[in-house]
Order: C-alpha cells, then sequence, then structure tokens
C-alpha cells in the first residue's frame, strides 16, 4: 500500500517503515544531541540499501539535520568561524580523497566490508569509552562528589607545531596543522561511512584542541553542513549513489522525531544519557560485526561490472 | 484493464488467423502480450504480465489430445557482471576469488506446458536456449579461454542462477504455460520490482514431439517513467547539478525545519 520505489537504490521499500526509521533515528539525535549517521547508515544496510547507497544519501540527510543545529548554535553565538573554515579545508580534501577510495572499492567488490569494518572499529571504539565514561560519572554523581568537568592542563604537544594561527572566539593561538589533519581525518570518514563525524570531531576538538566547551558543537556542526554537503556533491559525481527522494523521505522523518527527542532529554540525565547511547552505538557493532564473522547463508554475490572492462 | 486487452488480442489473433489459414495449411503460433510498455513510477512494486496466443492451423480435434508443447521464453537486457565469492579469511568473510561473465540477462523466464526435459532433447533446448542449463555464461577476463574449460566455474555458474532465481530475476515454471481452449493459451508471469530497465523480448515457440514448428517474437519494453525518470537521468547524465540540487534541497529542508521549530 505505502511502498515506494527508490530511484537510485533500485527497490521497493515501504513508505512507513524509512519514515519511521527517520523518526527513530531523528528522536535519539535529538535527545542526545548527535548527528545518528552512525545509526542511519547501518540501519538503511539492514534494510537491504546498497551500503555504497546508504552512504552517499545519509550524507545527503546529514547536511539537513546539521543546518538547523547549526543555525540554533549560531543565534547564540555558539559557532568560531575561523576554526570552522580551517576544519572545512581539512574536510573537503579527506572528503574528496574518501569518494575516491570508494569508487575504487567499488570496483574490487570490497566497498560493503570497508564500510561494515569502519562501523564495527569505530563504533566498537566510541561506544567501550562513552561506556566507561558514563558508568564513571553515574558513579561519581551516587557517591555524592561532585561532577568534576575538568580543564585540561594548558599545554601538549600540540602547542609545539609551526603555522600558529589566532582563533579568537575560541581563545586559542595554535597551530593550524591539528584542526587541518583532524578536519581531512573526518572528511574521509563522512565520505567512506556516510556520517557527519562529529563523535570523533567534538572529543578532538575539546581534549587535543582544547577548544572551550560552548562553541564546540556549534563549530563542529558548521564544518559539518559543508563537508556533507561536498560528500554528497563528490559521491554524486564520481559514484551515482545518492538517492534523493530517500533522503527526502529522511529528512521528514528525521526533523519530527528530533522535536520529540529535544523534549524527552530534558527529562533525563546527562551521564544516564550518554550510557543509553553507549549501549546503543556497541548494539549496532556487535550485529556489524557478526555478520562478518558468521558465515553467510550465501557466499555468492552477483554485482554489475563497474567501469572494469 | 489488462482483460480488456487481453479480449482485443484474442479477436486480432482470431482475424489474423483467418486470413493465414488460406495459404500455409503447417501450424503457426500467434502470440502476444498483455502490456508491451512498463513504466515504472515510484508506486512500482512488479508487473503481472500476461501472454496470449494460439495455434493456426492446429490438428487438435479435440481439447485433451495435447499434441502441442508451447514455451515461453522472456527474456531483459544483456549486461556483463561479476560474480564474488566470499571467503573467510582472517576470521571474517570476504569477497575473495571473482568472475566476470559477459551478455548475462538482466531478466530470464521460462514458462512450458511441460517440464523442458520432456517437451524436448539437450540439444534443441541449446540451439534454442531455453532453460538455465541453456544459458551461455561466457567468462571475460585476460585468461578467459583457458578459465571457460576449467569445470570450476560451474560453481560460478550455477550460483548466478541461483542468486538470480532468489532475486526472481531468472523464474521457471514447468507447467505455466496453459490451454485454455483447443488451441488458445495462456501463461502468466509476474515480474518482481527489481525488474531492470530496457528492452525485452517475449518469445513464444510452438513444439511437437521435441521438435520446433513455429516461433514468434513479440517486444516489452520497460522503463522509467515520470518522477523516477526524472530523478534517474538527472543522476547519471548531469551528475554534478544533481548534487547540487540535494545539497540545495537538504539546506532548504534544514531552514524550514529551523523556522517552524523555532515558535517555541
Amino acid at each position: 500500500m505505502f511502498d515506494i520505489y527508490l530511484p537510485i537504490a533500485e527497490l521497493s521499500v515501504n513508505l512507513l517503515v524509512i519514515l519511521g526509521m527517520g523518526g527513530a533515528v531523528g528522536f535519539l539525535s535529538g535527545m542526545f544531541g548527535v548527528g545518528g549517521g552512525f545509526l542511519m547508515t547501518p540501519l538503511l544496510i539492514f534494510l537491504g540499501i546498497p551500503p555504497a547507497v546508504a552512504v552517499g544519501t545519509e550524507a545527503n540527510q546529514i547536511v539537513a539535520s546539521s543546518v538547523s543545529g547549526a543555525l540554533a548554535q549560531w543565534r547564540r553565538n555558539n559557532v568560531d568561524i575561523k576554526m570552522g573554515t580551517v576544519l572545512l579545508i581539512g574536510g573537503i580534501f579527506g572528503a574528496v580523497i574518501g569518494v575516491q577510495l570508494v569508487k575504487l572499492l567499488r570496483e574490487i567488490g570490497q566497498v560493503d566490508l570497508i564500510i561494515s569494518l569502519s562501523y564495527v572499529t569505530f563504533l566498537g571504539i566510541i561506544g567501550t569509552l562513552m561506556l566507561i565514561e558514563s558508568v564513571r560519572a553515574i558513579r561519581r554523581a551516587k557517591a555524592g562528589g561532585p561532577v568534576s568537568t575538568r580543564r585540561p592542563g594548558q599545554h601538549n604537544w600540540v602547542h609545539g607545531l609551526p603555522l600558529k594561527m589566532r582563533f579568537k572566539r575560541s581563545k586559542l593561538y595554535i597551530s593550524a596543522i591539528p584542526p587541518l589533519v583532524l578536519g581531512a581525518f573526518v572528511g574521509l570518514l563522512a565520505a567512506i561511512m556516510g556520517v557527519g563525524g562529529g563523535f570523533i570531531m567534538v572529543p578532538a576538538m575539546i581534549y587535543l584542541l582544547r577548544m572551550p566547551t560552548n562553541v564546540v558543537i556549534g563549530t563542529s556542526l558548521f564544518q559539518i553542513i559543508f563537508v556533507t554537503a561536498a560528500v554528497t556533491i563528490l559521491h554524486s559525481v564520481s559514484n551515482q549513489t545518492v538517492d534523493v527522494l530517500l533522503a527526502l523521505i529522511l529528512m521528514i522523518g528525521g526533523v519530527i522525531g528530533a522535536q520529540f527527542g529535544a523534549r524527552a532529554g530534558q527529562h533525563l540525565k546527562g551521564e544516564q544519557l550518554r550510557a543509553l547511547l553507549a549501549l546503543m552505538v556497541l548494539a549496532v557493532c556487535v550485529r556489524l560485526g557478526f555478520d562478518l564473522v558468521v558465515q553467510p547463508d550465501e557466499l555468492f554475490s552477483v554485482g554489475s561490472a563497474i567501469g572494469g572492462h | 484493464m489488462i482483460w480488456r486487452g487481453i479480449l482485443a488480442m484474442i479477436l486480432s489473433l482470431w482475424l489474423t488467423g483467418q486470413g493465414v489459414a488460406q495459404e500455409d495449411k503447417s501450424e503457426q503460433i500467434e502470440s502476444d502480450i498483455s502490456s508491451r510498455n512498463i513504466a515504472i513510477l515510484s508506486n512500482f512494486t512488479g508487473q503481472r504480465i500476461v501472454i496470449f496466443g494460439t495455434i493456426e492451423n492446429s490438428q487438435h480435434s479435440e481439447f485433451e489430445q495435447a499434441l502441442y508443447d508451447v514455451v515461453v521464453a522472456i527474456r531483459g537486457p544483456k549486461d556483463t557482471i561479476v560474480i564474488r565469492k566470499k571467503s573467510r579469511i582472517a576470521g571474517i568473510w570476504i569477497n575473495a576469488e571473482s568472475h566476470t561473465f559477459a551478455n548475462v540477462p538482466g531478466y530470464y523466464a521460462v514458462l512450458s506446458t511441460r517440464p523442458l526435459g520432456e517437451v524436448a532433447n539437450r540439444t534443441v533446448l541449446t540451439a534454442y536456449g531455453l532453460g538455465f542449463d541453456s544459458l551461455v555464461l561466457r567468462p571475460l577476463g585476460p585468461n578467459a579461454p583457458a578459465k571457460a574449460a576449467d569445470g570450476s566455474l560451474n560453481v560460478f555458474r550455477s550460483a548466478v542462477v541461483r542468486i538470480r532465481q532468489r532475486d526472481g530475476l531468472f523464474s521457471h515454471k514447468p507447467e505455466g504455460v496453459v490451454f485454455v481452449g483447443r488451441n488458445l493459451f495462456r501463461a502468466t508471469i509476474d515480474m518482481p520490482a527489481n525488474v531492470p530497465v530496457g528492452q525485452y523480448a517475449t518469445d513464444v515457440y510452438l513444439l511437437r514431439n521435441g521438435e520446433v514448428l513455429s516461433h514468434n517474437r513479440s517486444q516489452l519494453k520497460i522503463h522509467k517513467e515520470g518522477f523516477e525518470r526524472f530523478v534517474y537521468s538527472a543522476a547519471f547524465d548531469y551528475p554534478l547539478l544533481y548534487g547540487i540540487a540535494a545539497v540545495i534541497i537538504a539546506i532548504s529542508a534544514g531552514l524550514l525545519a529551523s523556522v517552524m521549530t523555532r515558535r517555541d
């Protein structure tokens, strides 16, 4: 009844299922304040969307969700434009390499594997770190001690690098090299995994670049808009793997879900929320890892020959 | 709508049959398909196709005589495909060995009045390309002739057939052609939503005692239409514009969302 044919993924899916998925992930991202790409891309893959299409399309959806997020931060003056620009110069460089890598991997038939492996690795690491951190925070809160938001020391190896720049909004005078490298790395992940990369960017900004926490989210969202926009365009040109119809349905579901999620999030404690999110991240990681390790029912797969003649 | 088309078809077949009957006394097959043009729109979930036909100058005197066999073969556009086999490497399942085959039909359905083995012998079936065993899957690549002789390729060939069957793209209905009158037959096939677009050929063969008496071909075109066609051709013909448009849509959606949610 509600089946809809996706022009690029070339399969028929249930509209309500896709809307519901967009809504559910939107709800979670509203509640936790995360982008949700790292949950949505695997979900699309579980649904049977070709992984390369899931990645390209999800990058397109993240543009929409980060625009509304970044605007809210912008109004509160929480965006460091200069830092964001340096990050996104690196990001676009990473995206170009990542998209070409996807193209190459598609030709040799290993793109699904690399996407899955990247997810298992990053979700595993991030999920475990988040879980440890949030369980400690919950214990501290129970013990009655102050929940310390420790500001790290003033100097680390980052400060010894050349090419120093002044970032007024972040009150920093540091080398441009770390943000460029960080941006490139996250851009690479955006192109291969269909994520905004906030889950890497935010901790790196706090602990590596030592940016003030109030500008971290806004600046991260600011550069995510441009990097995922670049990834969308580059994937469209090199791989034709962006399904605008699928992206549009996900955007609609995501916007509605995020509204409810943000309200629900206000009634929950931060550290419990983080523990919950960590468990979810680990669940997706285990599921993807399981599919890699367990012998599949069908060892063979058929694909059309791309490029290679 | 389909039924009205079929009625018109039967009528036209009967009329043409009247003319032919005077000149030629050998058995001829006449057939047509319920839809010669299938458009994939956003509500496309597959399509049922009915192939209808009659035998001219039939020597059937009664319905149960069953002198003839009819085989219908629908072949989709041909493509070069890669088939890969996963192997366990360092604990995980990775695509390892692969082969490329040229000219593999994207869709292939065979329907017959009886199992193909009873309709005709191997030589005849191969000559007309009927049945999965008659599909010619030629390997491509630098050492293709050497590989073609290698028996291990057969595992890959049968995997192609198995996977396409699972996806509904290859099918064989041994009793898919039914005589509904003395000389009138009908075959029904459901094409899945994932059928490839392109030009299809529907071949109808009339056989008696294992020999092909007559053959009739009609064309069938499957194409994307409307919004689906617009999106698809934009993505492949104007990829840069398509990407930019996708970004503009996303930015507008984000702006719209933030305007709508700002009120509270």
